[in-house]
């Protein structure tokens, strides 16, 4: 018998990333409510700052890294510890932690309401914070390895396996996303471009979801239900399956998000069979979470944290079954670009992750304070504001969605767009962003309730920073003659877990591995040329306001597409676009083809009041671009940064770049000038840099007769 | 549309292939090493979560 050993558990850190899970989460799903009305009421745009370009980035990242990363680490912390029975390995590497990713967060809320932002969904933020999200992340990691490296326990718990599991993904993934070159401290290119820049992103973006708001709570729900409902798994046979073949299909099922785009076909039929697949690991998943609770259902009725969880696990199942229904290509032909999709998304993020932080966390509350919860009345009473305010949040947005889409999509019998502009087809549904509003509320006032029962049982009681344990030191294994192989592998749990998370990313090397044959292959169109510096400028501050946020830049190949827009985009179109922006949402109309649709001096208006242009848009206005200077600090930079990632521009372009910029905004302040523009240095006014930018936009395989006006 | 575009990029065949095998491969293995423990085992594993006395058992509601 090993000698028992007396250690402690570090609750401080636990109830660090629970307060900050708590206010983060609050400051998250208020501004996603800011965002809410700026759609119903373009009033609540707010200065250049807060606008809904700016601010969409502001909520995803809130919402996602901060309020449902604290909430990983709030878990991971508590459960780890204890699986492994043995302290943290660093008390300093659990503050480094801590303190680093709230001054992560913080330089997101500073930045992406400055428009600092790399345009990639989930991974907007620029180089230097890309930085530091590696070294904080290396930071948990060790912290985490240390901590299994000094266990008392043998075996490893499955929990442990699906947190193993998101810290080698999401370190790969970070990394490989985030291949760019700096331009200057807050701007960058990418170093993939266009089709490949669009796989990579969403290679990344659907990982994200699955390694950063998957996994890491299914480990949450493997440790917490159990310890809620106070009996083991229902199946452990199936939680080994369950990990398995979800974390191996997970990572093929990206390209689902670009269907019917320039993506080659094959890497679009293997994201939707592999979507397809991953109903089976979830529903496996979700159905060894409910059934843990056989012969607990009476409890459920009175424990308002089983309910939390429940409906976690349920919202899981519900969004892991649409998931793969969206990835049909034909349902997809409906869904995509529509409300649909954000409802889908907020069953995930609302149900499933919201649900179960909170059950964790007033589980959590009173054992770290040695009291009981202040009211278990509030939190029933916030059990029914989540519930309802998720319903309410999403069912319109179905609706919105299925309205807006088939509204697109209708012909007359003369074969006509019943709905030829687009605008129609967004007021349609703002009845719908209302009752969305209404949801978004009611689901916020149940945090805030939840955050009061939270304090008041602090204040009840007081934190246990350390708890006191004992356990037996772990034995050393004595391999015996004639045992299973696997046994072997068994005794090292981190080589086999490590080789296991690698060999799974096999799956994301195979479809990234065509990408790159592809970057010889896409077919060149001879007349696809480089943006002029000017261009460039524009199409910066295109991503500095958002704009991919509301409007897409990718005509599928529909015919209800090619007839509002025009012809559909070729992979060839997009060699020179880094980032690529083809966006996910269209809010608003698509605007690969916009360039020579318009004058100048609309886009001019349309810029300044778009309600002047199009009565009863809900697009913020833009006033500062008639106001601002066009940077032109980095715009040599910029080019000679583009020339090295093979983006032929003349030699010595770079050197001429600003003249050049400033010649073709000479000449599109006369041309609005003609059209009845009168402003003082209108050729130095950012609104002549996007003007160039969106003229230009999807006319390179135009016939020329069309641009020329 | 390019739709043929792999096809000028070689023969990526195996590549389809490739993750079919790969995917039955680990699925199977996770098959045959979930019903190759001990009962006991899984037992003693899945009750990990559990072996922890509950602080607040005598304040619950």
């Amino acid at each position: 018998m090993s000698k028992v050993e007396t250690f402690s558990y570090d609750n401080k850190i636990v109830r660090d990333f629970g307060i900050a899970t708590t206010i983060w989460g609050i400051v998250g799903m208020v501004v996603g409510l800011l965002a809410a009305l700026q759609l119903i009421w373009p009033e609540f745009n707010i200065t250049q700052y807060f606008t809904f370009g700016r601010i969409r980035p502001l909520h995803t990242n809130a919402v996602i890294f901060a309020f449902v990363g604290n909430g990983i680490y709030m878990g991971v912390y508590y459960s780890l510890q204890r699986l492994l029975k043995a302290r943290m390995y660093s008390d300093l590497l659990s503050k480094i932690h801590f303190w680093g990713w709230q001054l992560i967060i913080l330089s997101a809320a500073l930045t992406l309401p400055l428009g600092i932002t790399s345009a990639s969904e989930y991974a907007e933020l620029e180089w230097p914070i890309d930085i530091a999200i590696a070294l904080v992340w290396i930071v948990f990691g060790l912290n985490m390895f240390g901590t299994i490296l000094k266990r008392r326990e043998n075996h490893l718990y499955v929990a442990i396996w699906f947190y193993i599991a998101t810290w080698i993904t999401v370190t790969v993934l970070h990394v490989v996303k985030n291949l760019e070159i700096p331009v200057s401290l807050f701007d960058s290119i990418p170093v993939f471009a266009g089709v490949q820049d669009a796989l990579i992103q969403w290679w990344y973006g659907h990982n994200a979801v699955a390694f950063f708001l998957t996994t890491p709570y299914l480990g949450l729900m493997y440790y917490f239900l159990p310890k809620a409902a106070n009996r083991p798994v229902y199946s452990y046979k199936l939680s080994i399956i369950h990990f398995w073949a979800l974390i191996f299909i997970y990572i093929w099922a990206g390209p689902h998000h670009l269907l019917y785009t320039s993506l080659p076909d094959w890497a679009q039929s293997l994201g939707s069979v592999f979507s397809l697949m991953l109903i089976a690991p979830s529903w496996g998943g979700m159905l060894n979470g409910l059934l843990t609770l056989r012969g607990a259902w009476d409890r459920v009725r009175r424990d308002p944290i089983l309910k939390f969880m429940v409906v976690a696990v349920t919202a899981y199942g519900m969004a892991t079954l649409e998931g793969p229904l969206l990835s049909i290509k034909s349902i997809n032909a409906i869904s995509h670009y529509t409300d649909w999709t954000v409802g889908h998304v907020h069953v995930g993020t609302l149900g499933w992750n919201g649900m179960l932080t909170f059950g964790v966390l007033y589980w959590l509350w009173p054992r770290l304070y040695g009291t009981k919860l202040f009211s278990m009345k509030l939190a029933n009473t916030h059990f029914w504001l989540g519930t309802l305010g998720t319903m309410f949040y999403t069912i319109p947005l179905y609706w919105a969605g299925w309205t807006q889409s088939l509204m697109w999509k209708k012909f007359t019998p003369d074969g006509f767009l019943a709905y030829g502009n687009f605008l129609e087809t967004v007021t349609q549904i703002i009845p719908m962003y209302m009752v969305r509003t209404l949801g978004g509320t009611i689901y916020v006032v149940g945090v805030f309730i939840m955050a009061y029962n939270l304090w008041k049982t602090a204040q009840a009681g007081s934190i246990i920073e350390n708890v006191e344990a004992s356990a037996p030191a772990r034995e050393k294994y004595v391999p015996h003659k004639g045992e299973h192989w696997h046994r072997w592998i068994e005794r090292r749990p981190i080589q086999m877990l490590i080789g296991s998370a690698i060999l799974v990313l096999i799956g994301g090397l195979v479809e990234i591995f065509p990408m790159i044959v592809i970057d010889e292959n896409v077919p060149k169109i001879e007349s696809v040329k480089p943006y002029t510096a000017l261009e460039l400028e524009g199409r910066d501050l295109y991503i500095k306001e958002g704009c991919i946020g509301c409007h897409s830049q990718m005509v599928r190949p529909f015919r209800s597409e090619t007839e509002r827009y025009g012809e559909f985009s070729k992979s060839g179109e997009f060699v020179y676009d880094r980032p690529f922006l083809w966006g996910s949402k269209r809010t608003g109309p698509d605007l690969h083809r916009v360039g020579g649709k318009y004058p100048h001096s609309w886009h001019y208006n349309h810029m300044l009041e778009p309600e002047s242009m199009s009565p009863g848009s809900i697009m913020p206005p833009y006033p500062w671009m008639l106001d601002q200077d066009i940077d032109t600090t980095y715009t040599a930079a910029k080019v000679k940064v583009l020339r090295m990632l093979n983006t032929p521009y003349p030699r010595g372009y770079e050197e001429r770049a600003v003249s050049d910029l400033q010649r073709q905004a000479r000449k599109i302040a006369a041309e609005l000038n003609e059209q009845g523009i009168e402003q003082e240095n209108l050729e130095n006014k950012e609104i002549v840099a996007m003007i160039a930018y969106l003229q230009r936009l999807g006319t390179d395989i135009k016939p020329k007769q069309f641009t020329e006006n | 549309m390019y739709k043929y575009i792999l096809e000028t990029a070689g023969n990526i065949n195996w590549m389809a292939l490739f993750a079919l095998l790969t995917f039955f491969f680990v699925f199977s293995m996770s098959i045959y090493l979930a019903f190759v423990k001990s009962k006991e085992e899984l037992n003693q594993v899945a009750n990990l979560p559990l072996a922890e006395d509950d602080p607040i058992k005598n304040l619950q509601n």
